[in-house]
């Protein structure tokens, strides 16, 4: 079909006459752009694959990464089609059209939420929640998901937004004037530094308000006055926009006015935003690579509370993020008396589970107890329901009025204590006495947690395949390899390693726990044991230890739910899901593209055939596929030289060629995987397969040789020295094998399709979750669709991806007669423990080339 | 022996550009540094660089706008775009305007490099 199509565009274009050094040109322009159109394929898939993973659990994510994936994503997509057009001499420049109208309704998702709430000066409480950050900086927009999201009680009010600041100092045209007296300062020298930074807060304190920005302001102000018996008093607090918001030791840098009447309520937001040139912050943006430029200050401007009683509360101890208690620290008065510390306060320990009653009171002066039972537990409840909100420990101001109704002012996340070296064993904490005696203890925290299971030891990729889910990987180094198996083990212990070795940045994004450089592990740790693995305390135990496992960390769970999730799951609507499935169906059109995935797809497609046919398309086909000269194979094999697949040695008239003549190296590692074990002929098939067999062929016309494009015909392999694609039909088996292993991780990939199969629904479904289940041990992305299946690894080094392709040659023989055997799971289990151990073998085989 | 590959970077953030540059060099590349559009034009001129990399917001001219000019004088220098604010609009335009690449920052060196030889590579008349 596809075949006709372009056979009639050639028609209609004439055919190019080219003399032979002219077609060579051509030839190599068109495979750069295909190479190229690969890239971007490998890039854009990897964006995909990111997005998609984040809506699972442990990936919290802000507007800046949906909006900055969609920004990547849309541009390899727009480089797929201009190199596909380009590479098919200007056809399929339709495609721009289905692009556009995708990535304008993908850019209508993200600007969903900020363009009612872009150029706006003023929003207010009600209004603020996690997705409007980028209006009301960090600080408000926690306090905003306080309030509405979680639903507790925040002092009313509104925010001063950052455009209301961008439009403050653009109206003064005071940013050129402020860089130039930034530029050049020494950072060192400290008197010209406070020179500098009090100049620039004067500047900007003393230049006017906008007039429509100072109505806004008062309007609100009004608004919140209203009821109000006595004069309203606001806070004003700063919540900074663009700055690196895990870094908490910066907090607190910023002003905070307190008790700001009507009239001065314009000068104090002035201060504040000045605020933002204070000499640490200067010398801290400097020093982090921030421009300046690009932080702005929001102010949250809240209404006072009149606070009895007043004070800070950690949902955990900050010393130790298990603690089975929050601590509250709380004094009379204002909150910011115990913040500063300028109060004498009062501290409690309160249970985190209910009824949260007092554990520990401590107090500095002989003073009479400052909250009462009930107001202590409503706090621990609080503290235990944000950090289940937020998905972390978090540092919590508060404070109660007179009138006995508790107002949450802040709730930011508690900073991490300084040492990240594993923390001996504590004596204070409730848990500690109770414990057994550990088999082993030391090593360093490489991934917190608590994980129970079975011992595994693995030493060597043998190990590997056979590695049970919910077992704790036991290992002597922690080597990158290993990482393939984190989604199946519960916890890792290492007798070598530290805290950088990337196997400890996988456990940590699995959130799996795991301990490193823990001497006599593998002495000690028997393979099938049962063991309690406390990374966070550099502790293993013999069997289930359940008071620590209690203790566990609750996975965060933040985003589901929350309008940046919502967000992103929107944009994905417009981005995965694939439509375009079938290259022989008249639907696959270019108008057909619904979605960024499509588009992939059908790029890929065409240019894979545009390929194939150039020879067609300039008049050499005839010489291009050369059959390939092998003995003892159930097929025959053509092979398609795109660049420098060949030896130069290779007679380019010759209609045949030998693997020695080929230095395509993917192609060698498919072959010799294919080639590795003797193809023993179909397996003795009991009749009720052999009768699903015939019966399928007969009614399924896609079944049928004739129906298929002439190019899944025959077996072909497109080579290059590092590229390779290879399409397969054994038997009713259609897969698509291609791979690239260049000079940089970017352009590195393995991918897979694979497809149909004889025998009942049934059976194809047990032998693509057998091909599904191989292909993820040895670390490939599967995604399956009824009986289709993909399966991609992308930018891992050549050596691994070698590896991959020597699994896949073997599964491509190998699995073309498993689904007439596999009558029942059993036997599926007994083909799968056949085939790992072939695969065993295979791995210990050294590459060639 | 291949000549060290020569990167011009245009960017007004004065840490990001040093920095860059220092660790390009240390890797075996050229690098030459301009804060402003004026500045890097200057130095394209004299027929240095032979990739560039550009930041989207400079302080004398729209990003944009210099890397219309760029690709105007010198269509088959390769320059790729850079810039801390993602949006779709911008780097569509910016490849319509012949950028070989759009990149967000922040970015790893790494993926940087990869990037700056990928685009050297694909703008030779015969890939390598």
């Amino acid at each position: 079909m596809t075949f006709f199509v372009d056979r009639l565009t050639s028609f209609f274009h004439g055919k190019p006459r080219l003399t032979p050094a002219e077609l060579q040109a051509a030839f190599r322009g068109h495979y750069k752009e295909f190479r190229a159109l690969l890239t971007a394929n490998n890039n854009a898939l990897e964006l995909m694959a990111e997005m998609e993973q984040a809506l699972g659990p442990g990936h919290p994510f802000g507007m800046t990464f949906v909006r900055g994936n969609c920004t990547a994503l849309s541009v390899n997509i727009y480089k797929m089609i201009q190199h596909l057009t380009r590479l098919a001499d200007g056809r399929y420049a339709e495609l721009d059209q289905p692009f556009r109208a995708i990535t304008k309704q993908l850019e209508q998702v993200i600007a969903s939420r900020s363009v009612s709430t872009e150029g706006t000066t003023i929003l207010a409480m009600n209004e603020v929640d996690a997705s409007t950050v980028d209006q009301v900086g960090e600080k408000m927009a926690n306090l905003g998901e306080v309030r509405n999201r979680v639903g507790l009680r925040t002092p009313d009010g509104f925010v001063i937004t950052a455009s209301a600041a961008r439009k403050f100092i653009e109206a003064n045209d005071l940013q050129v004037e402020i860089n130039r007296r930034l530029k050049g300062l020494d950072l060192d020298n400290l008197e010209a530094l406070y020179t500098v930074s009090a100049g620039i807060q004067s500047l900007i304190s003393t230049a006017p308000l906008p007039a429509e920005l100072e109505e806004a302001i008062l309007a609100h102000h009004r608004q919140l006055e209203t009821g109000s018996e006595t004069e309203l008093l606001v806070a004003l607090r700063s919540s900074a926009l663009g700055e690196d918001s895990s870094n908490v030791s910066f907090a607190g840098q910023y002003r905070t006015q307190l008790n700001v009447s009507r009239e001065f309520v314009g000068q104090a937001y002035k201060e504040i935003v000045a605020g933002k040139y204070k000499s640490q912050a200067i010398v801290y943006r400097q020093q982090r690579g921030f421009r300046h430029q690009d932080v702005q200050m929001c102010v949250g401007c809240l209404h006072m509370v009149d606070g009895a009683v007043s004070g800070v509360m950690y949902s955990r101890a900050p010393d130790d993020p298990r603690s089975p208690f929050v601590i509250i620290q709380a004094a009379p008065g204002l909150a910011s008396t115990v913040v500063d510390g300028s109060a004498a306060s009062e501290q409690f320990r309160v249970s985190r589970t209910a009824p949260h009653a007092i554990l520990h009171r401590q107090a500095a002066t002989a003073q009479s107890q400052s909250l009462t039972e009930a107001q202590a537990a409503e706090l621990g409840a609080i503290g235990v329901r944000l950090e289940e909100h937020f998905g972390t420990p978090q540092d919590v101001e508060w404070s109660i009025d007179q009138a006995g109704l508790l107002y949450i002012l802040q709730s930011r996340p508690l900073g991490r204590p300084a040492s990240v070296e594993p923390q001996e064993p504590d004596e204070h904490s409730t848990t500690a006495d109770s414990l057994p005696s550990p088999l082993l203890r030391g090593g360093v925290c490489a991934s917190r947690g608590v994980g129970s299971g079975p011992v595994f030891t693995v030493r060597s990729s043998l190990d590997l395949l056979r590695f049970p889910k919910g077992a704790v990987l036991v290992i002597e180094t922690p080597y990158p390899d290993w990482a393939s198996l984190l989604n199946r083990a519960v916890a890792v212990v290492s007798e070598t390693g530290q805290m950088a070795a990337h196997l400890a940045t996988v456990a940590r994004e699995f959130g799996i726990p795991a301990i490193f450089g823990m001497n006599q592990a593998l002495a000690t740790l028997k393979n099938g044991s049962l063991v309690t693995v406390d990374a966070t305390a550099g502790k293993v135990y013999a069997g289930r230890v359940e008071p620590l496992l209690a203790l566990a960390a609750p996975k965060p769970n933040l985003m589901a739910g929350s309008p940046v999730y919502k967000i992103l799951t929107e944009a994905l609507v417009h981005i995965t899901p694939l439509n375009l499935t079938d290259p022989t169906s008249p639907f696959f059109r270019p108008e057909a593209c619904q979605t960024l995935h499509d588009l992939t797809r059908f790029c890929h497609e065409k240019a894979v055939v545009e390929m194939f046919t150039f020879g067609e398309r300039y008049g050499f086909n005839d010489k291009a596929a050369k059959q390939l000269v092998v003995e003892n194979s159930p097929a025959q094999w053509w092979v398609i030289d795109l660049d420098d697949g060949f030896t130069p040695d290779f007679n380019p008239e010759s209609r045949y060629v030998h693997l020695g003549h080929i230095t395509s190296v993917p192609m060698q590692a498919i072959w010799q995987g294919m080639m590795a074990f003797p193809w023993g002929g179909p397996p003795p098939v009991s009749l009720g397969g052999l009768g699903s067999i015939i019966f399928q062929s007969t009614r399924n016309p896609s079944l049928d040789p004739a129906v298929r494009s002439a190019m899944a015909a025959k077996n072909y392999f497109l080579i290059s020295k590092n590229f390779c694609n290879l399409s397969v039909r054994l038997g009713y088996h259609f897969a698509l094998v291609e791979a690239n292993l260049g000079e940089f991780l970017t352009e590195n990939y393995v991918s897979f399709q694979f497809k149909g199969g004889a025998a009942d629904q049934n059976r194809r479904l047990l032998r693509i979750r057998l091909i599904s289940e191989i292909l993820s041990e040895f670390g490939f992305r599967v995604e399956q669709k009824v009986d289709a299946m993909t399966a991609r690894i992308e930018k891992k080094p050549g050596p691994y991806l070698l590896e991959r392709l020597r699994v896949l040659g073997y599964l491509l023989i190998h699995t073309r007669q498993i689904d007439m055997v596999m009558a029942d799971e059993g036997m599926a289990a007994s083909y799968q423990q056949k085939i790992m151990a072939d695969l065993h073998t295979l791995m210990d085989t050294p590459t060639e080339g | 022996m291949t000549q060290p590959l020569k990167v011009l970077l245009i960017d007004d953030e004065i840490d990001f550009v040093e920095t860059t540059g220092k660790r390009l060099i240390r890797r075996g590349y050229l690098a030459k540094t301009a804060l402003t559009c004026a500045a890097g034009l200057e130095i394209i001129t004299s027929g240095w660089p032979e990739v560039v990399v550009l930041d989207v917001m400079l302080p004398d001219r729209d990003g944009m706008d210099c890397l219309r000019e760029i690709k105007e004088k010198w269509p088959t220098l390769p320059v790729i775009m850079l810039t801390g604010h993602a949006s779709m609009e911008t780097g569509l335009h910016g490849l319509e305007c012949g950028a070989s690449d759009y990149c967000l920052k922040p970015i790893d060196l790494e993926t940087l490099v990869e990037k700056i030889a990928i685009a050297h590579r694909e703008s030779r008349p015969r890939g390598a």
